[in-house]
């Protein structure tokens, strides 16, 4: 055995010990050293650079490395193998994506609006803003020698009076604690209960004068990056709201690697820890100081995710989703409690989960469709989730279609050389001088931040902005020399966006013609799902009326410059709407609302599933869709009037 | 009711390219009917065979090639054989020998072969290279500049390497130039969008999107032909409008039926005449789906398939 020792820029470092020939990746892996590998290994991302600082390493050499940092002790993790003792750096750009956990200042508009905007909509269709829980007061009288009944029967009755039903549920949580508060407050008190047509469930109960808050949980959990948020139950208001890095991350960065490593001997729990214990319970505790609560106070939760997600969150075999014909475990289900899955908020917490419509359409889409509110409208709409996978609906109130197509981790940053979730470093908007080939761009950050690398808004721009400057062709490829074009040793381009000393980071902020590459697949598998989708209804693109767009590319997202790549269709550009993260916003309102949640469920229910691959023409419109703009350019007038 | 026949006409034609130099130039595509569709209209320049030669001379051909060619010691003598061919429309010389994995013969001498076969024939000239994309890119570009004032179709330039024999050939040399897709529409129109956008002119670029012995997935490829010939008529769509080359031999002689010998699968009979009856079968379909020329080997089968065309339009 060798040991391996890993370094961190920040924190003790870890000590592991492992065979020689073990993948080092494999080694960090096991000892919990997150190392980011969005490509399960594979060598194709070069995201899992580490450096080598004493010792040896039998590693292979990669594009994703020159010679001078092979030199420097650079290595790639996922080709590089235990040789003998070894210590190893590992770089915060691999450690970022765990760390960063952001607990969003609620003090600006912005971040709040989104959620009024959604309350308002829930109104005006009609839906009531109320949900079961409830606090209620209840005063009963002190027993004495003559009035014996315990405490619980007379909390029941109390509690039977109060709601007119029968059947009052009160936990072992509750009858600890029951004497004393009874007794403290005089048997005056007031309960936090869930009220449903037959029974009470009883969380807490505490003395009528003191403040009763009811928390609420919304969760979001996407394939690379979780968000959520606590509110108040009985007002609606957001109280804390927080994001971070999906701790599963580690074991893959799409949901099929994901389920590999899940059937793997104890990999249900391994990732139903890294996605709990990991990146939920933190973010819950970070949240609940923000708010100023305990986290015993959030007595009911809503959670959306993709249907690998919530399969794996709740710990579920998800291996038949992969596999012919890919069948989920569930579509819906009403029995989940917090106690079940380890999630650190009130035990008998219900846990109310986002319906899938399919094995690749999940809770996140249907969450989403929810306050897209394109099932209330008589336009015929476009809603688009831009993930790790592209999901679709369309259609308007009186019918709707999904479908989902892979594509691919680009726009969130993932198989991108300098791709990088919208953080701080990342470049989310640029333009390039057609003239000079020179770059001007805005990093998400503070004023002055140094850029590290390219979020999915970004991408979008610089290769717009490439292709309009002519600098790459329609197929992706540089046409055109300057001091920003470089080409490696095996003739791939690239452009520099900001050399090493510009940079924030230790090398060249740059985009190659593999990371285009890549990305025209991205685009052109959610323009070709557009396409595939509408002639099989027998619509021409012509006839979306609104586009909805919603994921976490970016807020900034140009929509002008996406048309010009051809990754949404050629209409006018008011039509397009940036939803934010719709998953969130609907798993927020599903929790405030229980019509919300109904008519989600009601929705998931009537949605008509398409299943891409069946489509004998999906490949062919693929196809034509991985060129710029598109190999019909008829389909991109605009596009083509500007760029004669 | 008396029959009433409708011509189908198309408001756009496929473009016309011309190869060779001198008296003995062809013409391909300029048809604006489907394939064949004599009746429709008229078809001024009709489909047009090549004879198929190779650098490696014809040690390994099969008996009856070998017959046609005797007395023929020297590449040159090959080629003008090849041209005299009944029924050959030009010769296409493939560099094979220039393959890195397999004889790796120097640029310089496979220049030599080109000029050779260029220089004793009066037919045009098409040179395919050794399909490696490296090699073929420095191959291409130095025979497209040696043969200058050949008007010798160059095949092929392909996504990797269409900049440096898109370039050379179409560019620099004057050249004709093939455009080679594998057997997909949209790949096709892609590479005809970029290659004009360097600048070579759509007259000067010929198709070949791939093809495959009949059996062999074919149908891709009629599907694919037909569907190419379909945009370029139908909706005008001027960048697959290009006419289109069809090698036939190379895919043809090397699958099993035109390979395994009689003592192998007697009960298959004559091995010459399967692979003639491969070659044939697969060239008269892809022409059929709108190859506008087909490159073939065996006499037999250059004399079948040119009094098919002969008889057709």
């Amino acid at each position: 055995m060798s040991k391996i020792t890993f370094q961190f820029e920040q924190g003790d470092p870890v000590v592991a010990y492992a065979a020689d020939g073990e993948r080092l990746l494999e080694v960090a892996q096991k000892s919990n050293v997150a190392i980011d590998a969005p490509c399960s290994g594979n060598a194709s991302c070069g995201k899992c650079r580490v450096r080598l600082i004493s010792g040896e390493l039998e590693s292979k050499k990669t594009r994703h490395i020159s010679e001078e940092e092979y030199e420097n002790g650079w290595r790639l993790s996922c080709v590089s193998t235990v040789k003998g003792d070894a210590v190893i750096a590992v770089p915060d750009i691999a450690s970022a994506y765990q760390s960063r956990m952001k607990v969003a200042d609620l003090s600006s508009a912005g971040e709040i609006a989104i959620f009024e905007h959604a309350k308002e909509q829930i109104m005006e269709a009609g839906l009531e803003l109320k949900n079961s829980m409830r606090v209620v007061q209840i005063k009963m009288s002190q027993p004495t020698l003559d009035d014996t009944m315990p405490d619980n029967e007379r909390l029941t009755r109390a509690v039977q009076k109060a709601t007119g039903i029968e059947r009052v549920k009160i936990p072992y949580s509750v009858l600890k604690k029951l004497p004393d508060v009874l007794r403290e407050a005089g048997f005056h008190v007031q309960c936090i209960i869930r009220i449903t047509s037959i029974d009470v469930f009883l969380y807490d109960v505490l003395p009528a004068n003191q403040k009763a808050t009811v928390g609420g949980l919304a969760v979001d959990i996407g394939t690379t990056t979780v968000s959520a948020l606590i509110i108040d139950m009985l007002s609606g208001e957001v109280l804390a709201k927080a994001s971070a890095g999906n701790g599963q991350i580690r074991y893959g960065a799409d949901v099929i690697n994901r389920i590999i490593e899940s059937v793997k001997p104890g990999g249900k729990k391994r990732l139903q820890d890294a996605v709990i214990k990991e990146t939920m319970n933190p973010m819950i505790a970070n949240m609940c100081q923000a708010a100023g609560i305990k986290s015993h106070q959030i007595y009911r939760a809503a959670i959306a995710g993709n249907t690998t997600m919530e399969h794996l969150l709740m710990g579920i075999n998800a291996d038949p989703l992969r596999m012919e014909p890919y069948i989920p475990a569930f579509f819906k289900t009403n029995s989940l409690f917090a106690q079940d899955i380890g999630l650190a908020i009130h035990p008998d917490a219900h846990i109310i989960v986002a319906p899938n419509i399919g094995s690749y359409v999940g809770g996140d889409i249907t969450a989403g469709t929810l306050v897209s509110m394109i099932w209330n409208r008589p336009e015929m709409s476009l809603f688009i989730d831009l993930g790790t996978n592209g999901e679709l609906v369309f259609g308007n109130f009186d019918f709707m279609v999904s479908c989902a197509c892979s594509a691919g981790p680009a726009f969130e940053g993932g198989d991108i050389s300098c791709g990088m979730r919208a953080t701080d470093g990342a470049i989310e908007a640029c333009t390039i001088d057609p003239e000079t080939m020179e770059p001007s761009y805005h990093v998400i950050g503070e004023e002055g931040t140094k850029p590290i690398g390219l979020c999915g808004s970004g991408i979008i721009d610089v290769i717009s902005a490439l292709f309009r400057g002519n600098l790459i062709n329609p197929k992706g490829k540089f046409v055109r020399e300057g001091r920003r074009i470089r080409h490696d040793k095996y003739g791939m381009g690239s452009y520099v966006l900001a050399f090493e000393e510009e940079a924030g980071s230790v090398r060249d902020v740059e985009i190659t013609e593999v990371d285009i590459d890549n990305f025209i697949r991205a685009k052109g598998a959610i323009f070709s799902a557009i396409r595939t989708m509408m002639n099989y209804l027998d619509m021409d693109i012509s006839m979306i009326e609104e586009v909805y767009v919603a994921g976490g590319i970016g807020s900034g997202i140009n929509m002008k410059n996406a048309v010009t790549i051809g990754m949404f269709p050629d209409i006018p550009l008011e039509k397009f709407h940036y939803i934010g993260n719709s998953s969130l916003t609907g798993a927020y309102t599903m929790l405030l609302s229980t019509e919300a949640e109904k008519k989600t469920y009601e929705m998931a229910r009537n949605m008509t599933y398409l299943e891409l691959s069946t489509v004998p023409t999906y490949m062919d419109e693929f196809v034509a869709a991985c060129f710029l703009p598109h190999t019909d350019t008829t389909m991109f007038p605009s596009v083509s009037e500007e760029l004669v | 009711m008396p029959f009433n026949r409708k011509p189908q006409k198309f408001n756009a034609a496929i473009k016309t390219v011309e190869i060779g130099s001198g008296d003995k130039t062809v013409t391909l595509g300029g048809e604006n009917v489907l394939p064949f569709y004599s009746f429709d209209g008229e078809i001024k320049n009709g489909p047009k065979v090549g004879v198929e030669i190779t650098d490696l001379g014809l040690d390994h051909e099969i008996a009856g090639v070998k017959a046609y060619y005797e007395g023929a010691a020297t590449i040159g003598e090959i080629a003008k054989k090849a041209s005299e061919m009944e029924g050959a429309d030009f010769v296409c010389l493939r560099l094979i020998g220039g393959d890195p994995n397999g004889e790796n013969k120097p640029v310089e001498d496979l220049v030599a072969v080109a000029k050779e076969v260029a220089d004793a024939i009066d037919t045009p000239l098409v040179v395919e290279g050794c399909k490696n994309v490296e090699k073929d890119s420095e191959l291409l570009n130095k025979v497209a500049e040696a043969l200058q004032g050949k008007n010798v179709l160059v095949m092929s330039a392909r996504e990797e390497n269409y900049k440096a024999v898109g370039a050379a050939a179409g560019l620099a040399y004057n050249q004709k130039v093939g455009a080679e897709s594998a057997v997909d529409i949209n790949l096709a129109k892609q590479l005809n969008v970029v290659m004009t956008q360097l600048g070579v002119k759509p007259e000067s670029i010929v198709m070949n999107v791939g093809s495959a012995a009949v059996g062999y997935g074919y149908e891709y490829v009629v599907s694919t032909l037909d569907r190419i010939k379909a945009a370029a008529l139908s909706q005008d769509d001027k960048m697959l409008q290009m006419p289109i080359i069809t090698p036939v031999a190379s895919e043809t002689w090397s699958v099993k039926e035109a390979m395994a010998t009689e003592e192998d699968s007697p009960e298959w009979g004559n091995q010459e005449v399967r692979g003639i009856s491969m070659e044939i079968q697969t060239a008269a379909a892809s022409l059929a789906a709108g190859s506008d020329a087909v490159i073939l080997k065996h006499p037999q089968s250059v004399a079948t398939i040119s009094k098919m065309i002969k008889e057709l339009i």
